[in-house]
């Protein structure tokens, strides 16, 4: 029981951390991406309606990422190339998003309430390491995904504090101004930072379809984009940290199947409340945003 | 080389030649950082170019400019704060392959010994460094690019007088290597000193061109501001012994692991104009903000407590003093005695702030579309016209003013001096903090001196630019 | 100010023009929907009375976001707030039987106020006192709100039979009048008028919506002229919740009776272009929030004659967001200077003294 509800944290803590990962990579180079919400959204129903249609997993995967990837671009044009303001833009993505993948599911699937179901993609068999006890189960016993999400934590780790690209990226977001004197190119690093992320975030509204719900309903993505967030602050803009907070509220959400299986009285929506609201808390408790990048959130224009 | 350009510069040609010193002088706000960021790269003019050696550079381009060899020095430098001063040179020109911070600090320190510079102590961040060290550090990095073109603007204006000969010996050196050196400078003196040929810029033209042999401080000075009366320079008044308008008592503050602050004491008396003199960065700003009452300091009193009786025109205009996008009647309310007259009840009287408005705009000679149009359409002088308004419109006790004559033409500048002695005359308190110790010697009776942080008051014997210099380099003896 | 109602008259055209061509993709006719919009909006005199009964609650929502944008708060909790608002109605509603009339629905829209008001001053709180960015801490408190909303309807406030996931209906004395029924037209929208004006006092004829605004545009320059930002901040969002939940307590007391899940279809989010749209400005919130109305209203019809999806109106609002956006920034402005040849913003004022130059 202990191995299913570890595997079940780390299943769910799959799509938070790769949106995560790449909403740093963005607040390193200085945006703060509010429609990631609506990015993981449209990769979500994009990667579903692609598999559906071709039949092929792959096919849905890609269609999901090229989702993220424009949503991210359209965004950038915005922030970046008109300098506006970030949460605003970044608010009317997420309405966009919303609005366009509520019309196309009514026109491509019509409102007759039958869910759509795709196959769902496979886990690994990792042979031997899962029959390890607990941990094996809870960890060796996942899809594709999971793996991926998390080889990718200490990659963008490597890249953004070894290697001269991360550091440019950084000063972007530390000092954009200085960051131009030199040449470095902000505008062009963050379109960089954007569309990067707009894979990941991409690929985690694929992984909500494709390997979780294999299926789609409105908001299927319910806030993930936005727990994402805060993920980042509470993970101090540290991938390690990052994985951390995602697992945590992977727990979370993943308690709440623990919880009604245990057969409480306890009622399921406190549960469902439980990743906003601790999110709310240790925000609270850890304060705020000291280590952020110096100029996350400002709409920079060049001279 | 040859630069041309229009509008805020308007068809500005300029020359320098390799194995020279080429100073480009002029007032603040003459057009000279912005030429200079035309050259960098960092701005697009909107006519004319840049060429090195008989080939155009693209414009705008801080990429060109930094591959075809020019390398720029900001007046205020522009480095990543919290970056450790390694990463911050890895951004510079050391064309090292790969990622190796140990490889940017050891090629560093070689050009350092080079140049007779100290660095910081590994891995150490921007944030707690010093300014002088910054603009050293900045000069590195630039030096980084090896650059062919060197420009440096105003790169003098934060150094103690002790370092400032060592620097310009610097520059000697770097011309004997057969670099370009450009030096934008407002003080007349140095360009005289250190430069072969000498461009003289006023509102954003070009008026001469001339070397140090053929000119006069005068002479450039009477170039640099044109031929316009100024009115003479009010002399300091006598130290009235008036009621303690302002007091400041041990006033101590830390800000990242740095004593900003350290038991500052200080009084300003009823008519008098008191001066605080020190190079910036010294914990000015900080001392100001907590006067302010924007800032709290760990420990210490400043004396009246209310905001209604102190008047701050802080350093930054744009960003502390002003709200640029809010209307020019707007912005006087920010003044809390302001804000007290006009809005007591919460309600806000419009029409009498609009009336005040318009009042202080004749009086002080604000150039304003009217008192309904944007802060953001006034330029630089004038917003700090306006700054003055407010400050003395809110009849405090005690104006506190930062820097308050930088960006701002003579003409400008004799105006606020005479409006801070008219103030000081009918019995306010002027609290003066500068770098500039020709304004504080024009205006003020008794001077402090302010560095690392604290404040020692001087004596009349000190009152001298060479005893001056010293105790503000820190030599307290 | 002319050239503010033009920039969002041209949005919203621009923003029809990209839906129109949507339309057509999809297999619509374009004309044939915007018809059908005007249809179920204005339509009928019962149309036009339900398009404004669907402007209120984009009316409360529209003036909170504005209240909290002027100060650069950007609440996006709304919805939360309004729910927060709704659930407190909800609760004390069916317990007011013994009321007069009049005093059961003013203590309705009190407990919305002070729910909502509850839920944007935590935000508040977070922001003043722990640095948090109210962003996420806003759209959090959605979350929580939609969580706490199904408890109640499935738990606590479960109506009598137990059969519905929707709460008790509240008191008949609870019930906002309907004077012209058949029509759902109810005082409420006087209420909102009310609130819109006492905004528009608050906000520029006060010396705490000077503070706000201060705030709002160069919040360092504020902090340092001895502007409260802590307490400005929490009463702001409080404000703005209390603003947000009021139009909750209206939406139970004068239509629904009572609470279900997905009370909300997204006011808090629609209120953000309706504010954009109206610039802020409370007056200018009254009309977007009518022509947003419309268009919600205007949606049924939509779906039923043309068969577009209702779900359009989200992507309407999306798009004129961004194209109000687009139209604030410097370069739009540029491209409009040169256009039209004024040099209004370009060269600085002479400055007194220096000369004609020689």
């Amino acid at each position: 029981m202990l191995d299913a509800f570890l595997n079940s944290s780390i299943a769910m803590a799959t799509p938070i951390l790769l949106a995560a990962l790449g909403e740093l990579l963005v607040e390193e180079s200085g945006v703060i991406n509010i429609g990631i919400e609506g990015a993981m959204l449209c990769g979500a129903f994009f990667a579903l309606v692609g598999a559906y249609f071709t039949g092929s997993t792959i096919a849905g995967i890609a269609a999901g990422v090229a989702a993220g990837v424009a949503i991210n671009a359209i965004l950038a044009f915005l922030v970046v190339n008109l300098s506006v303001s970030q949460v605003v833009a970044g608010t009317a993505l997420d309405i966009l998003a919303a609005g366009i993948t509520g019309v196309l599911y009514r026109r491509l699937f019509g409102i007759t309430g039958m869910a759509f179901m795709v196959k769902p993609m496979a886990r690994l068999d990792l042979g031997p390491l899962t029959r390890i006890p607990i941990l094996g189960a809870a960890i060796f016993h996942h899809n594709a995904f999971v793996y991926l999400a998390f080889a990718i934590v200490p990659a963008a780790g490597f890249i953004l504090w070894r290697t001269r690209y991360g550091l440019t990226l950084r000063a972007a977001g530390e000092r954009p101004e200085a960051a131009d004197a030199l040449g470095l190119g902000v505008y062009r690093l963050r379109w960089h930072a954007l569309l990067a992320s707009g894979v990941l975030t991409g690929l985690a509204g694929a992984y909500l379809t494709l390997a979780y719900a294999n299926t789609f309903v409105e908001n299927i993505s319910g806030g993930r984009g936005f727990v994402a967030l805060a993920v980042v602050i509470l993970g101090r803009w540290n991938p390690w940290g990052i994985a951390a907070a995602s697992v945590l509220f992977g727990a979370a959400m993943a308690l709440q199947f623990g919880l009604q299986a245990l057969g409480t009285a306890i009622p399921y929506q406190l549960f469902l409340a439980l990743p906003y609201a601790l999110t709310l808390v240790v925000l609270a408790g850890f304060g705020g945003q000291a280590a952020s990048p110096s100029a996350l959130g400002e709409p920079y224009r060049r001279p | 080389m040859r630069f041309g350009r229009t509008l805020a510069l308007e068809r500005v040609d300029f020359e320098a030649a390799p194995g020279r010193i080429s100073a480009l002088v002029g007032e603040n706000g003459a057009g000279k950082t912005t030429l200079m960021n035309i050259i960098a790269g960092r701005l697009r003019p909107d006519l004319g170019e840049v060429s090195l050696d008989g080939a155009a550079l693209r414009r705008g381009s801080a990429v060109s400019a930094l591959r075809a060899g020019i390398a720029a020095v900001n007046q205020s430098p522009m480095l990543f704060e919290r970056f450790t001063w390694e990463e911050n040179l890895a951004l510079g020109g050391f064309d090292l392959a790969g990622f190796d911070l140990a490889a940017v600090a050891a090629r560093s320190r070689a050009l350092a010994d080079k140049l007779g510079f100290t660095l910081p102590p590994a891995g150490a961040t921007i944030e707690q460094r010093s300014v002088a060290e910054r603009v050293r550090l900045e000069v590195l990095r630039a030096l980084s690019f090896d650059p062919r073109v060197l420009i440096l603007d105003e790169p003098t204006g934060v150094l103690a007088p002790a370092e400032l000969a060592p620097f310009l010996e610097l520059l000697s050196r770097l011309r004997a290597e057969g670099r370009v050196i450009v030096l934008i400078t407002h003080k007349l003196a140095e360009a005289i000193a250190v430069a072969d040929r000498i461009t003289v810029l006023r509102q954003g033209r070009v008026v001469a061109r001339t070397t140090a042999a053929e000119t006069s401080e005068s002479a450039l000075a009477r170039l640099m501001i044109g031929e316009i009366d100024i009115p003479p320079a009010p002399s300091a008044p006598a130290a009235h012994a008036g009621a303690m308008a302002l007091s400041v008592e041990d006033l101590s503050l830390d800000r990242n692991r740095r004593r900003v602050l350290d038991s500052v004491r200080l009084d300003v008396r009823a008519g008098e104009i008191a001066g605080v003199a020190g190079v910036d960065g010294n914990g000015q700003t900080e001392l100001v903000e907590v006067i302010a009452g924007a800032r709290r300091a760990h420990s210490g009193r400043v004396s009246p407590a209310s905001a209604a009786a102190i008047a701050v025109i802080p350093e930054n205009r744009d960003l502390d003093g002003l709200i640029l996008d809010m209307p020019i009647w707007e912005n006087l309310l920010l003044a809390p005695a302001l804000r007290e007259r006009f809005a007591p009840h919460r309600w806000l009287r419009r029409r009498a702030a609009l009336e005040l408005c318009r009042a202080l705009l004749a009086r002080f000679r604000i150039r304003a579309p009217g008192p309904e149009a944007m802060a953001a359409a006034l330029s630089g002088g004038n917003r700090q016209r306006l700054e003055v308004a407010r400050a003395i419109a809110a009849a405090p006790r005690v104006i506190v003013a930062h820097n308050i004559c930088r960006g701002l033409d003579l003409a400008g500048t004799a105006d606020v001096h005479r409006a801070l002695a008219e103030f000081a005359a009918a019995g306010g308190a002027v609290l003066l903090i500068s770098s500039d110790l020709d304004e504080l010697f024009a205006l003020c009776g008794r001077i402090f001196v302010m560095s690392r942080g604290r404040v020692r008051e001087t004596a009349p014997a000190d009152r001298d630019p060479a005893r001056l210099g010293m105790l503000i380099a820190g030599n307290w003896q | 100010m002319l050239s503010a109602i033009g920039k969002s008259i041209a949005a919203l055209a621009l923003a029809g023009a990209i839906i129109a061509a949507v339309v057509a993709v999809l297999g619509a006719s374009p004309i044939g929907v915007f018809a059908a919009l005007w249809e179920g909006a204005f339509g009928s005199w019962y149309a036009a009375a339900d398009t404004i009964v669907k402007a209120t609650p984009l009316i409360f929502t529209g003036l909170a976001v504005a209240v909290a944008f002027s100060g650069a708060l950007w609440n996006i909790g709304a919805d939360g707030q309004l729910l927060a608002g709704a659930i407190a109605a909800g609760a004390i509603g069916p317990y007011l039987g013994g009321w007069p009339r009049p005093a059961a629905i003013i203590l309705m829209l009190c407990a919305g106020a002070i729910g909502g008001a509850i839920w944007g001053g935590i935000c508040g709180w977070l922001r003043a006192r722990r640095d948090t960015n109210e962003v996420i801490s806003t759209i959090m408190m959605n979350f929580v709100a939609a969580q706490l909303l199904s408890w109640v309807v499935h738990g606590p406030l479960i109506e009598a039979s137990g059969a519905y996931p929707q709460s008790m209906a509240i008191a008949p004395s609870a019930r906002m009048y309907l004077p012209l029924e058949p029509t759902r037209l109810n005082p409420a929208i006087v209420l909102a008028i009310v609130l819109a004006l006492g905004c528009y006092l608050l906000l520029f004829h006060s010396r705490a919506g000077f503070e706000l605004r201060a705030m709002g545009r160069n919040r360092r320059a504020a902090a340092f002229h001895r502007i409260p930002i802590a307490r400005l901040t929490i009463a702001v969002l409080a404000l703005s919740g209390a603003l947000a939940g009021i139009g909750g307590a209206v939406q139970v007391s004068a239509i629904t009776h009572r609470l279900y899940e997905k009370f909300s279809p997204g006011w808090g989010f629609e209120a953000i272009a309706v504010a954009l749209v109206a610039r802020l400005n409370p007056f200018g919130i009254i009309a977007a929030a009518i022509f947003f109305g419309a268009l919600d209203n205007g949606s049924q019809a939509m779906q039923r004659i043309q068969g577009v999806s209702p779900v359009l109106v989200q992507v309407i609002q999306g798009l004129v967001i961004m194209i109000l956006l687009a139209f604030d920034t410097p370069a739009w402005a540029r491209i409009r200077g040169s256009l039209f040849a004024r040099a209004r913003d370009s060269a600085p004022p002479i400055e007194p003294g220096a000369q004609a130059d020689a």
